[in-house]
Formats: C-alpha cells, sequence, structure tokens
C-alpha cells in the first residue's frame, strides 16, 4: 500500500460518506498537513481525524521550511495562468506530493488542474473522491461502482461535471 | 515553464460548467435572507468556486462554511 496526503477540500467532503473509512484499505497512512488541520473547525471532521490518529492510519504532516517555500512558489505562478489558481494548502500538498511520492488526495480544481498544465506536477498522482471510489470497486470491497458513486455524491453533496463522469463513462452504464 | 495552452482551454470550460452547476442548485430563497457579509460569501462562492476566501469573509472556518453551503443553501461542491 502507499501513503497519501490530503487537502481539506478531500477531507471534508469524504468524511461525509457513510464507508468514509474503506479509504483505509488502500493507503497505508494518509497525512494531514499542518496547514490542513489548522483549518478544521467542525465537530464531525475533527472526530473523524482524531479516530483515524488514534487507529495510526492518519498522521500529522509537519510544516517543513522547504516545502513551504516551494509550495509558496507554486502559489504565485499558479496565479499567472488565466483560472482557478492552486491555494497554499493544496499547493503544499502537490509538492510533498511531487517530493516523496505521496498520492495527493484532492477536491480542488485548482491543484487538479495544475497538475494537467504545469509539466514539473504532472507526474504526480492526484485522486478524487470519485477515484478513490473506483479503486475501492476496482480492489471489491464496493459492489458496484454507479451505484456506490451515486450514494458518494448524495451523502457529499458534490456533484461531479461531464468532464469527470466521461472518464468512467464505461462502468456507469 | 511551458504551459499547456490547450489544457487551459479545457479548464475554462471546466470551470464554466462547475460554476452553472453551483448557480442552478443555490437555494437562492436562502441566500437572499442572509446578512450582508454570509450574501456576499455564497454569491462569491457560486461564482468562483473559491471557498477559503468565502470562509474568511464570512469569519467561519472553511468546514463550517462548506457544510453551510451544501446544507442550507444547497450549494453543492463540484470543483
Amino acid at each position: 500500500m502507499v501513503n497519501a496526503i490530503t487537502d481539506t477540500s478531500f477531507l471534508i467532503d469524504w468524511i461525509r460518506y457513510s464507508k468514509s473509512k474503506l479509504i483505509f484499505k488502500i493507503f497505508s497512512i494518509i497525512y494531514i498537513p499542518e496547514n490542513v488541520l489548522n483549518e478544521i473547525r467542525s465537530e464531525r471532521t475533527l472526530i473523524w481525524i482524531s479516530e483515524g490518529l488514534e487507529e495510526g492510519s492518519l498522521a500529522i504532516f509537519p510544516e517543513l521550511p522547504d516545502i513551504s517555500r516551494e509550495a509558496l512558489e507554486l502559489v504565485a505562478r499558479s496565479r499567472r495562468v488565466p483560472i482557478r489558481p492552486v491555494d497554499y494548502p493544496e499547493a503544499f500538498c502537490l509538492v510533498v506530493g511531487r517530493r516523496l511520492n505521496f498520492i495527493v488526495l484532492t477536491e480542488n480544481g485548482g491543484a487538479i488542474a495544475l497538475k494537467s498544465y504545469d509539466p514539473e506536477y504532472s507526474g504526480v498522482e492526484v485522486l478524487r473522491g470519485i477515484d478513490v471510489i473506483y479503486r475501492l470497486w476496482r480492489l471489491n470491497y464496493l459492489n458496484s461502482f454507479k451505484d456506490e458513486l451515486e450514494l458518494y455524491q448524495r451523502e457529499t453533496k458534490h456533484i461531479y461535471s461531464r468532464k469527470d463522469l466521461v472518464r468512467y463513462s464505461d462502468y456507469l452504464k | 515553464m511551458s504551459i499547456n495552452e490547450d489544457k487551459i482551454r479545457e479548464w475554462v470550460e471546466y470551470f464554466r460548467e462547475a460554476r452553472e452547476i453551483r448557480r442552478r442548485y443555490a437555494n437562492w430563497d436562502f441566500i437572499k435572507s442572509q446578512p450582508p457579509k454570509i450574501r456576499i460569501a455564497l454569491e462569491y462562492y457560486i461564482e468562483t468556486g473559491d471557498f477559503r476566501t468565502a470562509a474568511k469573509i464570512t469569519g467561519m472556518g472553511v468546514d463550517e462554511f462548506l457544510d453551510m453551503a451544501k446544507d442550507l443553501a444547497g450549494i453543492p461542491t463540484t470543483d
């Protein structure tokens, strides 16, 4: 199993999913950067995180100066592109993903877009909720990808666009 | 850095569709009934998808803001 690092946007959506704990079947440890933890205030999210920390399936990723510096540079660079920029917490995750070969978990469009247009980050593996559900289904932890994606969207109130769904059109018929 | 211009054009369309989804699902009666700070933050979020700045406008945590946007204002996360 591999390690992952998550940003705020992924966490907020994912913990609403009734089968959220299944994610620990596919990652050894999911790291939460300090700057992401600092953004969280709601009881539901904090309970999910504290349980994961207790079980050892989650860990806090420290605010390391060299990663922080590179993340800030990435934020500035993304602001020169005429689409939604990447914010610091997502940039931090992308830098960690690139340097340590961690999978980046995010629902933030700015981060997902950056991976596709910036060749320096094209090698970073970025997964969204829909991708995690697909992997869980392929590994037989879920019975139906289509039904589960509908449940996920209903429970999390996250709606995937046509561009997101078309990648999985063969499995959504 | 050499940016992939074709990809940028694709993402412009992607973010446009995401904004349309947020506009379509939003509970406008709820949004319009809110005090200015919350109303403006929700409208900003619908137009941009930038939940972090929207949360700052309200003084709420990011997760608290998104919970309100989803559960009370009917705005799904999309991008």
